[in-house]
């Protein structure tokens, strides 16, 4: 390839690349705030899979009755607070969406 | 090929540069809330599409090199330098990274390439993914900038320039690259370094607009261990070589450029066990975003050891003046991350805190401490020539004594803790809870220590203490106890499996890694880590010897005898070669012949050794071919017998096994499928 045949080569790179680049779109990702219900989804399932390991190193002889019994309870607690946030703010939404119907 | 190759590494660059303008702007603008002409979403969309056209690009420029070496254009000074026409085809690919320009081309286009499939799944989280991808976006134009102003690749030689001359052939590849071994090993490691910069940007951009939770270690955690799993067989395939080729016998000898592929694997191998106290409690994420910064920082700095010519080293390719341009990126991105640190810092508060030493987070932090005291060890080594000349005017090397006299110890250290934590429960447990499940370990611990005594593994010699010995004794028995322990744990978690099912045991232990392949993965990497641990305690037993051979002469080693059965030369297009024949026998019995050779290659006239080795799992017989006594005209023949060499390599193989294992995912259980599927993105329409 001579170097002019190079940059004519390289000048059709570029207008691909330019026309893919600044093609106008009509539908794209919003940059919305991730709202507060999303992270304690999140969480949830994270107190989800530590309460399953918890059960599991029990079921494996990892913890006594009374240690495990006293994690549960923790771990437990920890959820049904969690949950009872997640319905508020489910209510919540439900009570906007109404509002807005 | 070489102004398509320099015009699309220059449009590289300005695509790169957009993207991280107005990807930033727009970050920018939809934060402030500021009113704009136009929509900054679609701005993050034109950035985000800048990023994957520039991969594109950079694709094109790699491709331009790889075409000017297989069509032989030795108008480019690049290829003149490492290639020549009768180099295989297949070593051609590894011109595209023998040399400074090549390799930093490499990086280039492998984080064009993570960038490309960053930036297509940017639907998972738009906003934590655009601020990522500008973070890749900043990294991308440090390389290309290097590429484009400081290491052309595509430059063209003076005389051809000045005369149009070229030419007939090229200088050829650098020998101790023409090995199979050499066209995948730098391109792993590669991955390995450019690799770490996605969890990088990940973390930073977290940080950059206080992510709330922790999803970003999810999004990331197949990407780091990928990555470190690419270290890992990049690191381990370097050591083959290393053994294979350099003829010394050994796999690792502390040079600064070994030291800078393990710093990263220390600190990413830290931050791969501690984010999980992230992930699951909301703990430790001060140290973990300065695990991973110091991580990315470490490849960097890798990167220049190996292409800025700071340190002499056999692996230190090309030495050149661009160690300036990393210095001053290095400076730039550690101000970034104590600035965005400095200023976000109260969004890295630990939500709970540790409950109790006797826990899997405790055996993790203990685990991180030390691998970052071995990696503070390497670095103080590696930078002390650096440093000692810089202040005193004398370059003073910091031998393998001082390596092994810290290091290991440390290993064996972590290698405890291979152990100790996979039997640790998290949030806590009574001592005598935990004291059950040591029993077994410790009790064959001992017996191991009594049997590698009874057998002759003694930390003394000739009435004097033998470190090595001792140290070998020492990995020995651990290995055993670590064995041990992880064997139990997997038999533990099986029975339950067995018993809640009704089927038998095998099924149970299959069964049990389908449902957590992360945790059980991990310790078929930790098994292997202990089979690695019983090879580097080999090393304490090797034997050599050395000597002149004519025919029908007799060396014994060990239990072998070699017998020299000739000699004879071979030459190619490519190169020369002399190569001895040896007999090899025990008890009298001929075995197999050896035949251990010395290359010269045409091009470059630099000779290669191309060591003989017969791999059993208990040793390794290694015989180099060292070339004629000048005086006496005989050839010299070195012969090695390494101890249990072969289980490093099996070792390594478990470990890349047990990763891919944790990288499966796991079963869910259909409670959590419901929360998983719950959409994280929604689209904005736009007429």
């Amino acid at each position: 390839m001579t170097p002019p045949q190079g940059l004519l080569c390289g000048v059709l790179l570029l207008i691909a690349l330019m026309v893919y680049t600044f093609w106008p779109v009509k539908v794209f990702a919003s940059q919305r705030e991730k709202p507060r219900l999303e992270y304690l989804l999140e969480r949830r399932e994270q107190l989800d899979e530590s309460l399953r390991d918890l059960d599991f190193d029990f079921r494996a002889g990892k913890f006594a009755e009374a240690e495990f019994q006293v994690q549960r309870a923790q771990l437990e607690n920890e959820t049904a607070q969690m949950l009872a946030e997640i319905e508020q703010l489910r209510q919540a939404l439900r009570l906007a969406g109404n509002d807005e119907r | 090929m070489a102004a398509f190759g320099s015009f699309a590494l220059l449009l590289a660059l300005a695509l790169a540069a957009y993207n991280l303008l107005a990807g930033s702007l727009a970050l920018r603008l939809i934060a402030t809330g500021q009113p704009t002409v136009g929509s900054p979403e679609r701005l993050a969309e034109t950035a985000r599409r800048a990023g994957i056209a520039g991969f594109a690009a950079v694709t094109a420029a790699a491709f331009a090199l790889v075409w000017s070496v297989f069509a032989n254009d030795f108008s480019i000074t690049y290829i003149a330098e490492h290639s020549n026409r009768a180099l295989p085809a297949i070593y051609k690919f590894s011109a595209l990274w023998s040399g400074q320009e090549g390799s930093l081309l490499l990086w280039a286009w492998l984080l064009g390439a993570f960038g490309f499939v960053l930036r297509l799944r940017h639907k998972q989280d738009p906003k934590l993914y655009a601020y990522a991808g500008a973070i890749l976006a900043g990294i991308q134009v440090f390389f290309l900038a290097v590429l484009n102003f400081a290491a052309p690749p595509f430059a063209l030689l003076p005389d051809f320039v000045a005369g149009g001359f070229i030419p007939a052939d090229g200088n050829g590849l650098n020998p101790l690259l023409q090995y199979p071994e050499m066209v995948i090993h730098p391109p792993l490691l590669y991955l390995g370094y450019v690799g770490f910069s996605v969890p990088f940007a990940f973390a930073l951009g977290a940080l950059m607009m206080r992510y709330p939770g922790e999803k970003w270690i999810k999004i990331t955690r197949r990407w780091t261990m990928v990555t470190w799993l690419f270290l890992t067989a990049g690191i381990f395939l370097g050591m083959h070589w290393a053994y294979a080729v350099l003829g010394w016998g050994g796999y690792w000898g502390w040079d600064p450029v070994e030291n800078a592929s393990l710093m990263p694997w220390l600190t990413g191998t830290a931050f791969l066990h501690s984010v999980m106290m992230q992930e699951k409690k909301g703990m430790m994420k001060n140290w973990n975003v300065w695990l991973i910064f110091s991580t990315f920082l470490l490849t960097l700095l890798g990167t220049m050891l190996t292409r800025g010519g700071l340190v002499s080293s056999v692996h230190a390719f090309a030495a050149s003046s661009i160690g300036y341009w990393f210095m001053a990126f290095m400076v730039i991105v550690l101000a970034v991350c104590i600035f965005t640190y400095i200023l976000q810092r109260g969004h890295l508060q630990s939500e709970e805190h540790l409950e109790s030493m006797v826990s899997r987070e405790s055996s993790f932090l203990f685990g991180t401490l030390v691998l970052l005291a071995a990696c503070f060890v390497i670095l103080w080594g590696t930078l002390f020539p650096i440093l000692s000349e810089f202040v005193g005017g004398n370059k003073i090397e910091v031998g393998a004594p001082f390596y092994n006299g810290v290091a290991v110890p440390i290993g064996l250290f972590l290698l405890l803790l291979a152990g100790v934590g996979p039997l640790l429960p998290w949030r806590g447990v009574s001592l005598g809870r935990v004291r059950r499940n040591f029993v077994l370990p410790l009790i064959v611990l001992e017996i191991t220590a009594a049997v590698c005594l009874g057998v002759g593994v003694r930390p003394w010699k000739d009435g004097l203490f033998d470190q090595s010995s001792f140290f070998a004794l020492v990995a020995f028995a651990l290995s055993a106890g670590v064995l041990t322990a992880l064997v139990s744990e997997f038999l533990r978690g099986a029975r339950v499996v067995a018993k809640q099912s009704g089927r038998n045991l095998a099924w149970a232990k299959l069964q049990l890694i389908r449902r957590n392949p992360r945790r059980y993965g991990g310790y078929i990497v930790h098994i292997g880590v202990v089979m690695v641990a019983v090879g580097l305690a080999g090393a304490a037993f090797n034997r050599s010897v050395e000597g002149e051979m004519a025919l029908h002469d007799k060396i014994y080693l060990g239990s072998y005898t070699l017998e020299c059965a000739g000699f004879t030369a071979d030459s190619n297009a490519n190169y020369n070669s002399e190569y001895a024949l040896l007999d090899v026998s025990k008890g009298g019995r001929k075995l197999f012949q050896m035949a251990p050779e010395k290359r010269v290659y045409l091009a470059s006239e630099q000779p290669q050794t191309m060591v003989a080795i017969h791999s059993v799992p208990g040793w390794d017989l290694y015989v180099v071919y060292e070339g004629a006594d000048p005086s006496t005209g005989q050839p010299i023949i070195k012969a090695f017998l390494n101890p249990l060499v072969s289980w490093i390599w099996a070792g390594a193989l478990l470990m890349t096994l047990g990763t891919l294992v944790a990288l499966a995912p796991g079963q869910k259980p259909a409670a959590r499928k419901r929360f998983a599927d719950t959409p994280a993105t929604e689209e904005v329409f736009q007429p």
